[in-house]
């Protein structure tokens, strides 16, 4: 067991002491302790910045809200739950109780080895934030803030998602600083779609420029069921997110679509493991990254066909775009077919913005640096423009036009 | 030299990866006229509108450009558009995500804020880019869709000659707008070049036929072969090459 690894299993086996459900926290961790880290050297892990690990501290924050909190306005419609470092804040959630009570930690036992951070989480998560639609369609916000700085204790958010025959939610997950000290934050979150159930869910990764994000998300779909997954990664100094998404009933289909933004020295690592386990089920998957400064952004989409899975359908369209000299983007496609009769289509490329479209713009007397944060935004549309909530697409807009300034958000298309 | 023309070109010559392709040109064009381009292809008519522009990729070896009292050369692309200098791409990009609507206020707006006016009224805007997009045609679904994404070939032409008249600017230099057009294009976009006509604006057109210039009848043709001017003569120059034939010209330049 590595050193880091060791000091873990302490900090986490000390904290866990005054945790209820204590044996499947213990059995998670100690699930965690025999799969070890992961290392760079692992395919799957290459592009994250473990070495961060090294700084920080496990035990879980206290979730001592701060008095002063600002949150992005309500949305229409959506019934709020603010977590505070995994702690729910009752005086700032609409909901009338608090949808949690842990439970179902042991699931997270049978999660494959990319998702080992979802057992980190399981081990030490304070409280679980829980939405379960049986009828009709329900919408509901999740705001999770990281208030602790690291050194004072980490942030265990945990989201558990069950939409039942034929429901529909959508859903909106959003994580979010407290402050302009670095956090550090083990995200999980648990999606079931069952049968005919469809889901429409908003992830906006937002934290402050110095924190530390390990993130899970697990998604299974029964048949007929459908899943649209939009994730905005703006924020932290590095962040990783896994998602591993089962498409286990036949003619369930999920849309993806990720749009991550790296400056400076920020690293975004997005891996998306999309397994197709049953017949005529449908993918289709959307990446556009920006790197600018010396940042590092990566996608990494493997596409799994089982046996069982003729007559699906994937497509993956990933590109990046390089917007500095010093930055890296690394998209990956990957397709593991194991039977015949599937269409799977994949475009990937990364480049740099077009030199004709640029001329274009500066021959009509667009000032250069307007011009560039213009072709971003555009780079940006097709994930954007899937954002169906007006509201929130305008709250992005607004927010992805601070992050390309020069244009203010109502100037821009 | 006719020092009260608006642009001024002085033995310009201009190497595009390592080859010479303007030779020593010469042109003035006065303010109010309408000068045409001709010449085969690989001329250099393309290589001229683009380095007036300011396209990067093209380098000038000698000679020198005055527009407007100023030297053209030593503003930027974007500072050239601003200071009433427009450009109609033979081949107008397709940027998908980036709203018509939006690219065309923004350029409206830049060239205003340069030359100290206030930005445009939104509405009033409007209600000029529907004027202007009645006089060439255009549905109002092109409002809201993407700058040329998807747009046929004459859409797109009659796209540059709508940014032409919203911008207004003080030389266009419009690059075979005329080609890939049908008759009734031709007409629209012709009408859109002719009511920019004023003794203000100066126009340059750069093509290969005779057929836009039926329309648009210039002030005066020059004929570009090898990357010079080679004969210089009025509207009726244009029949005359139409008839005989680029051979006639630059047989009698060699």
């Amino acid at each position: 067991m590595s050193a880091l690894l060791e000091r873990i299993a302490g900090e986490a086996g000390a904290a866990q002491q005054g945790l209820p459900h204590r044996d499947a926290r213990r059995r998670a961790l100690e699930a965690l302790t025999r799969q070890g880290l992961p290392s760079a050297r692992d395919e799957n892990w290459r592009y994250a910045n473990l070495r961060s690990l090294e700084r920080q501290r496990f035990t879980p924050a206290s979730g001592m809200v701060p008095a002063s909190l600002e949150l992005p306005p309500a949305l229409p419609g959506f019934t709020r739950c603010v977590f505070v470092d995994g702690h729910f804040d009752r005086a700032r959630s609409a909901a009338p109780g608090p949808p949690l009570a842990a439970a179902a930690l042991e699931r997270t036992l049978r999660q494959g080895p990319d998702e080992r951070f979802s057992l980190l989480n399981a081990a030490l998560a304070a409280e679980v934030a829980r939405v379960k639609v049986a009828a009709g369609t329900e919408r509901v916000e999740f705001l999770f803030v990281a208030s602790a700085p690291a050194g004072a204790g980490a942030s265990y958010p945990r989201l558990e998602v069950e939409v039942e025959p034929g429901a529909g939610l959508e859903l909106i997950e959003r994580h979010l600083s407290a402050g302009s000290e670095g956090g550090f934050v083990t995200s999980a979150v648990e999606v079931h779609l069952a049968a005919g159930a469809h889901c429409t869910h908003y992830r906006v990764q937002d934290l402050n420029p110095r924190s530390i994000l390990f993130d899970t998300l697990g998604a299974r779909l029964d048949a007929d069921a459908h899943y649209r997954l939009h994730a905005l990664h703006t924020g932290g100094q590095a962040a990783r997110s896994t998602l591993a998404l089962t498409l286990g009933g036949e003619r369930a289909r999920v849309d993806l679509a990720v749009a991550a933004l790296g400056e400076r020295s920020q690293v975004q690592d997005t891996y998306a493991r999309v397994e197709h386990a049953a017949r005529a089920t449908r993918t289709h998957q959307l990446f556009r990254g920006i790197a600018a400064g010396r940042s590092r952004v990566a996608f990494n989409g493997k596409i799994v066909v089982a046996h069982s899975a003729a007559d699906a359908d994937s497509q993956q369209s990933l590109r990046g775009l390089l917007a500095g000299p010093e930055a890296e983007i690394d998209v990956r496609p990957q397709l593991e077919i194991y039977t015949d009769a599937v269409r799977c289509s994949h475009g990937a490329s990364v480049g740099k913005l077009d030199e004709q479209m640029l001329f274009y713009l500066l021959a009509r007397g667009l000032a250069r640096e307007s011009a560039l944060r213009l072709l971003k935004w555009a780079f940006l549309e097709d994930v954007i423009a899937g954002i169906g909530q007006p509201a929130l697409r305008r709250q992005l807009e607004a927010r992805l036009a601070r992050l390309l300034p020069e244009a203010a958000p109502e100037e821009l298309p | 030299m006719d020092s009260t023309a608006l642009l001024e070109i002085e033995d310009l010559e201009v190497t595009v990866e390592g080859r010479k392709i303007l030779n020593g040109l010469r042109l003035s064009v006065p303010r109010g006229q309408v000068h045409a381009i001709m010449g085969p292809n690989g001329s250099g008519k393309s290589t001229l509108a683009h380095v007036l522009a300011g396209r990067p990729g093209y380098e000038v070896t000698g000679g020198r450009v005055r527009y407007a009292g100023k030297d053209l050369l030593s503003l930027a692309p974007e500072e050239r558009a601003r200071a009433g200098l427009f450009l109609g791409f033979q081949y107008p990009v397709e940027i998908p995500g980036v709203n018509n609507v939006y690219l065309l206020k923004a350029a409206l707006n830049a060239a205003r804020t340069a030359q100290g006016q206030p930005e445009v009224d939104a509405f009033d805007f409007l209600a000029l880019v529907r004027e202007k997009m009645r006089l060439m045609r255009m549905e109002d679904s092109f409002l809201s869709r993407g700058v040329n994404e998807g747009f046929s070939g004459g859409e797109k032409k009659r796209n540059e000659i709508l940014q032409m008249l919203v911008l207004e600017p003080t030389l266009a230099i419009l690059d075979e707008t005329d080609s890939g057009l049908d008759i009734d294009a031709l007409k629209i976009v012709a009408a859109g070049i002719n009511t920019l006509r004023s003794p203000a604006r100066s126009t340059v057109l750069v093509t290969h036929y005779q057929r836009l210039l039926e329309h648009v009848v210039p002030d005066a043709v020059h004929v570009l072969s090898r990357g010079r001017i080679v004969r210089s003569g009025g509207a009726e120059l244009a029949r005359e090459l139409e008839r005989r034939g680029y051979d006639w010209v630059s047989g009698e330049a060699a």
